[in-house]
């Protein structure tokens, strides 16, 4: 680094980024890929629209990170196509996508300095060296960790090492940034911290990104649409909010937050669950028996009145709110209430429950 | 027993049999009839069968030569300092000397004459072959497309379950004078005469031939340390650089080759080690020709001069040593460890097609090879008169009664009873060093590694210098051999036991400890069932390794107590070449047999894993 771009750095100068190329979108076209007999990922169709920060959120082997991987080429689809913007990038390798990732485990090369890791690309580009400098200083300043150029990755703290590689992928200026559970090497804190700083980078940014997570907070928090993925199949597409509220099915329900999944009937705006009847609206409801969805939080308890009876179980006080689990005679069912006036119940307890709307979803009980 | 009894007894066995046999080795170079002088060392080192660099008998000045050729080298390095940026002083002074300082060695090894200097040189050319072929084969296990890897299974284990003489005896088999490629390739045209006319000078009868045996018998050991380098490599390493726009080839030299480097200095450290220290090949192919390994032998056996031998055992004891210390205490050190936690889920990149192919074809060629040369004993020990009357026959095998079969009887019996107490005891020193805590623990765990390190032959003269009066009377009894091969394979079971008591979560431990269960009780019931499998293999490696060994042996044993090995040995330096390829066929069957018998109590056994317990 030459003294003045030393200088400025320490002026707090805002790095430009530089000029990008535009945001692409990411076509994933009847995407199938097998390992031998071994499905991963199956007829799967998606688009990453461009300068969105896009989730692949399911449990584990259900294909997300194979996904992923056949976007950034290196893992090529057995049936298929891959589109970059216009450019069918199926057949190139990995080296020639312009795609970066940010790896679980960072992968940061322990042999080569920081300021060499982040350079690797650049020089395989043979950039000039003053530009290499000039660059690599300024992502390292946009990732919040000037003056560890010199430093190698073993002396790096964990968060320090997945800003280096975070930095290391945004210096190429990609058409797509991808994310492989970058965060689950970090402690609880230090990932909610990150978790937003990459958030804001990548709005500022603007670049087509996705992230792969199995934890569904983190999906919530971070993104512009999720999918939920389940045995190498797209459960749902949908915005966090839209999940939800409105998840199509008991996958995506019981995946995503805590959701109580009860038997019920719906017939023309009235639902009744065990013996209690209701009114209820939702667009497109299904009719006849149904699954009716409801959240934790959004149920209410009372010691009388109309509703769903029930006896607590067990009560557990966790500070904000206190979690009761109610038996019913139309099965288990989880309540989460917010500290109120009269306090906790006590197991062993009768309670009516009765469901907010917001907290409603009805489902086709065969899903 | 208690662990501080057990600690004493080790310590006591350590100091008896490893460090006091090497003292009186030294106490040997300094001591003539009992006057401290350094007469014996001298004279030694300025015997020009241990180094000459000037000599009388050829016509150029060795010395000159190599003084210009490292001048010559000095300015050459000097100048291609200068011609790269940023120039500085420093670095054009030290680019100068050490250039210069490598040319001017290179010279001189080249040049010059001696055991010490074909020791060294050998060496190096073994090391450098044997560890570019291994780091090959590495790449080819842990990366090939190709099916050709599924055979670096056994043949890697091949030569390091046979004697490594084998192979120089095959190498005469196959291109010695009378060798079969020798005498058969001359139908092949004028090349082909050309070819036989070269083989037929001897060239294998030599030098090379050594340096070929070693290389075909130490590229395993390279390419077992080398394998498990590669396969900790994390792939999503490689899966960056290629996102980041690297080719593999360019993965090649960017990420994998300096990440492996450690690797390769600690493969290469070791087949030096092994080089230095073998005995059996130069012996064997040598032709004569002066080496430190087997200059130990000829000054005791032949010249009846236990000092000068001991100045040569000490030289090669300093040389293997600092290798030793170098490779365990530097190298060591330099090994870049997984940053994060988590091992990575992405599967090995492969190779790129054309280093896979071609490296696949270098792979093929050595296993045809390395099957022609066992082949060739094989089918030697059934033919009258290798190289003149193929006629097959019983004739040698016949022949190995009685002396042979009963030294092959005396070796599996004495390679049995040793092989209890040196895995009992490794695992014994693996459990103390690795779950006790007491002072000294560093150097017992050094002092009987160290026995991997001393060559042979040291031991072997250390062997019979301490133990040859008094209350240590010892020598021409079957108890010495069995003591050399406890205190020599002791490490094996040493390594098979702290592999194995790493598998074990020391949770197991506590738990049965909290469950009222004592010491021993835990031991009895928790630790050693899990560790039967590693016991198993311990006991059977620490066999094989007692019945293929020759160095140290040669020195301990007596016409009544001759073992397989000498045996063979000696049918060769007789001209009896029938007869020592049938033992040798013997062995060597005997030898896999007891491997696979070993693979079928025990499926779950991990080859290489298994096999790392045998190096040094």
């Amino acid at each position: 680094m030459d003294p003045a771009d030393t200088q400025a750095v320490a002026a707090g100068r805002t790095p430009d980024p530089g000029p990008r190329p535009p945001a692409v979108p990411v076509r994933l076209e009847r995407i199938t890929k097998r390992f031998g007999s071994f499905v991963a990922v199956e007829d799967l169709t998606l688009t990453i629209p461009a300068g969105q920060l896009v989730t692949l959120l399911g449990p584990s082997g259900c294909g997300k990170t194979t996904t992923l991987r056949m976007v950034a080429g290196l893992e090529h689809p057995t049936a298929g196509r891959v589109w970059l913007g216009d450019e069918d990038v199926t057949p190139l390798p990995a080296s020639n996508r312009s795609v970066t990732m940010v790896f679980q485990s960072y992968a940061l090369f322990p042999h080569l300095s920081v300021f060499e890791n982040i350079a690797y690309g650049l020089r395989i580009a043979r950039l000039r060296d003053a530009d290499i400098r000039a660059q690599v200083a300024d992502v390292l300043t946009l990732v919040g960790l000037p003056q560890v150029e010199a430093r190698y990755p073993a002396q790096l703290s964990g968060g320090q090492q997945q800003r280096v590689a975070l930095a290391r992928a945004l210096v190429m200026k990609p058409k797509v940034l991808l994310f492989d559970e970058p965060l689950s090497n970090l402690d609880a804190k230090l990932r909610k911290r990150v978790r937003a700083e990459i958030r804001e980078l990548q709005r500022r940014l603007g670049i087509t990104s996705i992230y792969v997570t199995h934890d569904q907070a983190e999906a919530l928090a971070l993104s512009d649409v999720v999918v939920v993925m389940n045995q190498g199949r797209v459960e749902q597409v949908g915005s966090p909010t839209d999940l939800y509220r409105r998840p199509a099915t008991r996958f995506v329900a019981d995946f995503i937050g805590e959701a109580n999944l009860l038997p019920g009937h719906h017939e023309g705006g009235m639902v009744r669950v065990g013996s209690y009847t209701f009114a209820y609206t939702q667009e497109h409801a299904p009719s006849g028996d149904v699954a009716v969805m409801a959240r934790p939080e959004t149920i209410e308890l009372h010691t009388d009145g109309d509703g769903l009876s029930g006896r607590i179980r067990t009560a557990f006080f966790m500070g904000t709110v206190t979690e009761y689990l109610v038996e019913t005679p139309v099965g288990e069912v989880i309540v989460a209430e917010p500290l109120m006036p009269r306090g906790p119940l006590r197991s062993g307890e009768d309670v009516r429950l009765t469901f907010r709307p917001s907290g409603l979803y009805l489902l086709p009980a065969a899903t | 027993m208690r662990p501080s009894t057990s600690i004493l007894w080790i310590a006591a066995f350590v100091l008896l049999f490893i460090l006091y046999p090497l003292w009186t080795v030294l106490q040997a170079s300094v001591l003539v009839k009992g006057a401290l002088t350094l007469d014996a060392v001298r004279s030694t080192l300025k015997s020009p069968a241990f180094f000459l660099l000037n000599n009388p008998g050829t016509p150029r000045n060795e010395t000159l030569v190599a003084a210009a050729a490292g001048i010559t080298a000095a300015a050459a390095g000097g100048l291609f300092r200068l011609s790269r940026r940023p120039v500085t002083i420093g670095g054009v002074v030290r680019w100068t000397a050490g250039v210069g300082v490598l040319g001017w060695v290179l010279a001189v090894l080249y040049l010059a004459f001696g055991a010490l200097r074909n020791s060294v040189l050998l060496a190096i050319v073994v090391g450098i072959a044997a560890t570019a072929l291994g780091f090959l084969f590495a790449l080819l296990a842990e990366r090939s497309r190709l099916r050709t890897k599924q055979l670096l299974g056994p043949f890697s284990i091949l030569p390091i379950i046979t004697p490594p003489f084998v192979l120089g005896l095959a190498l005469i088999y196959m291109f010695g004078r009378s060798g079969f490629v020798t005498k058969e390739i001359v139908a092949f045209g004028p090349l082909g005469a050309a070819a036989s006319g070269f083989l037929a000078t001897g060239v294998f009868f030599g030098p090379l031939g050594v340096a070929v045996a070693q290389i075909l018998a130490y590229a395993p050991i390279a390419y077992l340390v080398l394998q498990g380098v590669v396969q900790a490599m994390d792939a999503a390493m490689e899966e960056a650089a290629e996102t980041l726009g690297a080719s593999r080839w360019h993965v090649l030299r960017t990420v994998i080759w300096p990440l492996a480097r450690p690797g390769i200095a600690n493969a290469f450290l070791l087949v030096a080690i092994e080089s230095l220290a073998d005995f059996g090949n130069p012996i064997i192919v040598g032709g004569g020709v002066p080496f430190l390994a087997t200059e130990v032998f000829f000054a005791i056996i032949g010249r009846f001069n236990p000092s000068e031998a001991a100045v040569y055992g000490v030289v090669l004891l300093i040389m293997t040593l600092s290798i030793f210390l170098v490779q365990r205490y530097w190298i060591g050190r330099r090994f870049y460890v997984t940053i994060t936690g988590k091992p990575s889920a992405a599967r090995p990149r492969p190779l790129p097609p054309a280093l896979d192919y071609a490296a696949s074809a270098i792979f093929l060629g050595w296993v045809l090879l390395i099957l022609a040369l066992y082949g060739s004993v094989f089918v030697g020990s059934v033919t009258r008169l290798w190289g003149f009357d193929y006629t097959l026959t019983l004739q040698h095998i016949r022949a190995l009664s009685p002396t042979g079969w009963q030294v092959f009887w005396t070796s599996t019996k004495l390679s049995a009873y040793a092989a209890v107490p040196s895995m009992l005891l490794g695992f014994l020193i693996a459990y103390l060093v690795t779950r006790v805590d007491f002072p000294g623990r560093n150097g017992l765990e050094f002092g009987s590694m160290l026995s991997f390190a001393v060559p042979g032959t040291v031991m072997g003269i250390g062997y019979i210098l301490a133990f040859n009066q008094g209350a240590l009377l010892l020598t021409g009894t079957e108890l010495i051999l069995i003591l050399a091969f406890v205190f020599r394979n002791m490490p094996v079971g040493i390594r098979s036991g702290v592999a194995a008591i790493h598998q074990i979560d020391r949770s197991l431990e506590e738990a049965s400890t909290m469950l009222r269960a004592n010491s021993p009780t835990t031991l009895r019931r928790i630790v050693m069932p899990l560790m039967v499998p590693a016991l198993l293999s311990g006991l059977v490696f620490a066999f094989v390794r007692a019945m293929t060994a020759i160095s140290q042996v040669i020195f301990l044993i007596t016409p009544a107590h001759n073992l397989a090995t000498t045996q063979i040995l000696s049918y060769v330096e007789y001209g009896s070449l029938g007869r020592g390829a049938a033992l040798a066929s013997l062995l060597t069957v005997f030898m896999i047999a007891v491997v696979l018998a070993l693979y079928a109590i025990n499926r779950r056994l991990d080859t290489r894993a298994a096999a790392r317990a045998l190096m040094p």
